[in-house]
């Protein structure tokens, strides 16, 4: 197994477990938050039902009272009649149960039972008169038989004993109308307050049967009626009454003066069903949830693994793109100081990339006494530009190794990179070789920035550092057109100046206005004299405090040559054959180093004159008529003195030892002749004739 | 080197322009010989346009003069510049010429 499939494995261990952990969470939360709201439910439900059955029982029992009190009332409204035929005739106490049942619907039966004895006449009398259910008129019978002995039943002695009203324990009264029953019976006191007889009223219990059926909150609840002896009076379910063996809640209340118990019996399983429903949805509801949060957590592994397998890949660029900067940077000089045992130069560079890698370069290196360096910016960034900008560096190191001009250099890197470019990619390339002897630079610049001169004020009056820019020619960038016939440039460096160079990623560093840094502020940072790597740390600075926060756009390179040799001179050479003809060569020659050394115009015609002189007794004096031959003329510039050392090969002649003109003597008396090395040695302050390695050595010297 | 030459009134003047170095000496040689025809009378070189003089310039001026003096002619050197008038007086020729 690779170590990829190895991490994804683990990886994927890690998120299950990590899902499966969510997964726990969830359950439980869920199950939790169920058990919770089971139980407040169940308690509001419970709470419900109380209320209902407690309202369902207090409107039984106003029902249930409404005819107990119909009851009595029949009764109580009975008695003076019962009182009055007591008194006065005995005979007619039958009426008075007849006019109970008469009056009273809820009444079914009635009867008046002469307490034993009480009269004489009639020892044991009890009429009853009853309704005829179907006829629905009064029929009426004796109690007082053999077989019954009233005063020995229940609605007799109560009533008897206790001197009040009395309600029996409800029966089922089999003879009578085969029906559930209850009696309620009163005492009847005579004038003299002893109990003469007892007066009932039977009622029917149908209606309470009824009455009980129809109070049925719940599908399989029931309702009971115990009476006051704890007898079962009637129950709407007695199988379930019997059997006792499911969880019930019960509710009851009392009836007044009948002493009867009604009760409302619910199962719990009817009681909570709807919560058992609601519970049950509730519960796929949350099986459906834990499957949708696996499916979930699947996914989001899933993800993770892509992105995981996005950053590793990111990694890997970022990582490949560090390589690449590493050798980008091992291909530039960036130990520093760079030449620490030289004393006459100082140099300082850095290469600041916008991104991993960048499309700028520097070198620089010493060969012969020589600085050769350049420094360039490839089109575009990133990846295309390092790669080209590698290619730049390594073409610059293997043709400067050979080629000692500028110009060549430059021509030779553009003719390589030209024929295969076809992304037309270009590089603006300033390319220098720094004589550190003479600290003559010569320099050739394609499309690059003109580097800049930092150097000592050249005006008598003004001190301080001027900077300016080195003169460029409108070369084209390196890579577009091959066989482009680049321009070379010269100039000279004295002691203590210094030339900076650098790429448009400092003078187009934006700030968060995206203002340009420009060349102004740049040449401003450099117009005090620093040492190289103070130089660059300035213009970085400035750079930095100018943009701020805001992102580099753009890769920033510096280079910083600072020249402190005291130049022993400054070299320039004119080789021209012996022809009279090249003479006026001497002319532009002789203008170039005025324009160099500042001198003014007097003295240009005058030092131009001796070294005509000169060369034109080399000229038609060194070489055999029609015989070619080369006059060597080098000009030294020294700081306060000029240098002409003009060689020739051709026949020893002295030019010193012409005897000097006499320039008193009138026109007349004058030689033609003899007026040239006359005025060769008025002009000049040193005239010198050497001959060395069969060649004449004339050094003309002039001190200014 | 350009040299125009004009005769007005027994006066010849030449009008002197550019650089007078060696070859344009040589060059120019013919020229002088024509104003050593002219040098009974007064020969005047003007040199306002004359930037420049070399030796062989100088010796072309000289022989010039050499010839007037010899015919009593009389040689006028006019607006030379400083450059010129340092090399003259180097070599003396301030004295041999009338300077204008």
């Amino acid at each position: 197994m690779s170590t990829k499939e190895r991490s994804e494995k683990k990886l994927l261990g890690k998120s299950a477990r990590a899902g499966l952990l969510v997964v726990v969470i969830a359950i439980v939360t869920l199950e939790a938050t169920s058990i919770t709201q089971y139980i407040y439910s169940q308690r509001g439900i419970k709470e419900e039902a109380s209320q209902r059955a407690q309202s369902e029982l207090q409107s039984a029992t106003n029902r249930i009272m409404d005819i107990v009190n119909q009851a009595e009332g029949s009764v109580n409204n009975s008695l003076w009649v019962a009182e009055w035929c007591l008194e006065t005739s005995p005979d007619s106490l039958v009426r008075v149960p007849q006019r109970v049942v008469e009056i009273n619907p809820v009444v079914v039966g009635s009867t008046i039972a002469l307490v034993p004895g009480y009269n004489k006449k009639y020892p044991l009398y009890s009429p009853y008169a009853t309704r005829n259910l179907e006829t629905g008129e009064i029929e009426t019978l004796s109690l007082a038989t053999d077989s019954y002995d009233y005063p020995s039943q229940e609605w007799f002695t109560q009533p008897m004993a206790s001197g009040e009203g009395y309600w029996s324990e409800p029966y089922f009264d089999e003879g009578g109308g085969n029906m559930l029953m209850t009696t309620f019976s009163m005492p009847v006191k005579d004038h003299e307050g002893r109990i003469a007889a007892i007066l009932t009223a039977d009622i029917s219990l149908d209606w309470l049967t009824e009455l009980m059926e129809n109070t049925k909150s719940y599908p399989n609840a029931y309702n009971t009626v115990t009476s006051r002896n704890g007898h079962l009076v009637l129950s709407t379910n007695l199988e379930a009454q019997q059997s006792g063996n499911l969880d019930t809640l019960v509710y009851q209340a009392p009836v007044e003066r009948t002493g009867w118990t009604l009760s409302i019996v619910i199962p719990e399983k009817d009681l909570f069903a709807g919560v058992r429903r609601v519970g049950m949805v509730v519960k796929i509801l949350q099986i459906l949830g834990v499957v949708l949060i696996i499916v979930i957590l699947r996914l989001i592994a899933k993800n993770q693994l892509k992105y995981k397998n996005l950053n590793t890949q990111k990694e890997l660029i970022q990582n490949e793109l560090r390589i690449g900067r590493d050798i980008q940077m091992s291909l530039v000089p960036k130990t520093f100081p760079a030449f620490p045992k030289r004393t006459d130069l100082d140099v300082a560079a850095c290469i600041v990339p916008a991104k991993e890698v960048g499309g700028d370069l520097y070198d620089f290196y010493i060969r012969d006494e020589k600085l050769f360096f350049c420094i360039g910016d490839v089109s575009g960034k990133g990846v295309p530009a390092a790669l080209v900008m590698t290619v730049t560096q390594s073409l610059f190191r293997a043709i400067s190794s050979r080629e000692n001009s500028p110009a060549k250099i430059v021509a030779s890197m553009n003719d390589s990179m030209a024929e295969k470019n076809e992304n037309s990619m270009f590089v603006t390339f300033f390319c220098g070789i720094l004589d550190l002897v003479t600290g003559q630079l010569r320099y050739c610049n394609a499309g690059h920035n003109p580097a800049l001169r930092v150097g000592v004020s050249e005006s008598m009056v003004v001190t301080g550092t001027t900077v300016s820019q080195l003169p460029v020619e409108s070369n084209i960038p390196l890579g577009l057109d091959t066989g482009f016939p680049f321009k070379e440039q010269e100039a000279f460096l004295g002691y203590d100046d210094t030339l900076f160079l650098y790429t448009d990623g400092v003078t187009e560093a934006e700030n968060a206005t995206f203002e340009l840094f420009g060349e102004e502020r740049l040449e401003t940072t450099l117009s005090t004299k620093r040492d190289a790597q103070g130089q660059l740390e300035a213009a970085r600075d400035a750079v930095n405090n100018f943009v701020g926060d805001t992102p580099q756009s753009d890769d920033i390179t510096i280079l910083v040559i600072h020249y402190l040799a005291t130049p022993a001179k400054q070299e320039r050479r004119l080789i021209l054959h012996n022809d009279i003809q090249q003479i006026p060569q001497l002319a532009d020659f002789m203008e170039t180093i005025a324009e160099e050394k500042g001198l003014d115009q007097g003295l240009c015609l005058s030092l131009n004159l001796a070294l005509e002189e000169a060369v034109t007794n080399v000229i038609l004096y060194a070489y055999p008529a029609g015989a070619d031959g080369l006059v060597n003329i080098e000009a030294v510039l020294r700081e306060h003195s000029l240098e002409f050392i003009i060689t020739d090969s051709g026949v020893a002649f002295d030019p010193t030892a012409v005897p000097e003109a006499d320039t008193t003597l009138s026109a007349a008396e004058r030689a033609i002749g003899g007026l040239g090395i006359h005025l060769v040695r008025q002009i000049m302050d040193e005239v010198r004739y050497q001959r060395l390695d069969d060649k004449n050595i004339l050094t003309l010297t002039k001190n200014i | 080197m350009k040299i125009t030459i004009e005769t007005t009134n027994g006066t010849t003047t030449a009008h002197l322009e550019g650089r007078l170095d060696t070859p344009a000496s040589t060059e120019v040689t013919p020229y002088f010989d024509q104003l050593q025809e002219h040098a009974d009378g007064t020969v005047i070189l003007d040199c306002t346009e004359l930037s420049y003089i070399a030796s062989s310039g100088l010796r072309l001026f000289l022989a010039l003069r050499k010839v007037s003096m010899a015919k009593g002619g009389k040689v006028i050197v006019k607006n030379i510049n400083d450059g010129i008038r340092q090399v003259f007086m180097m070599t003396g020729f301030l004295n041999m010429f009338e300077i204008q």
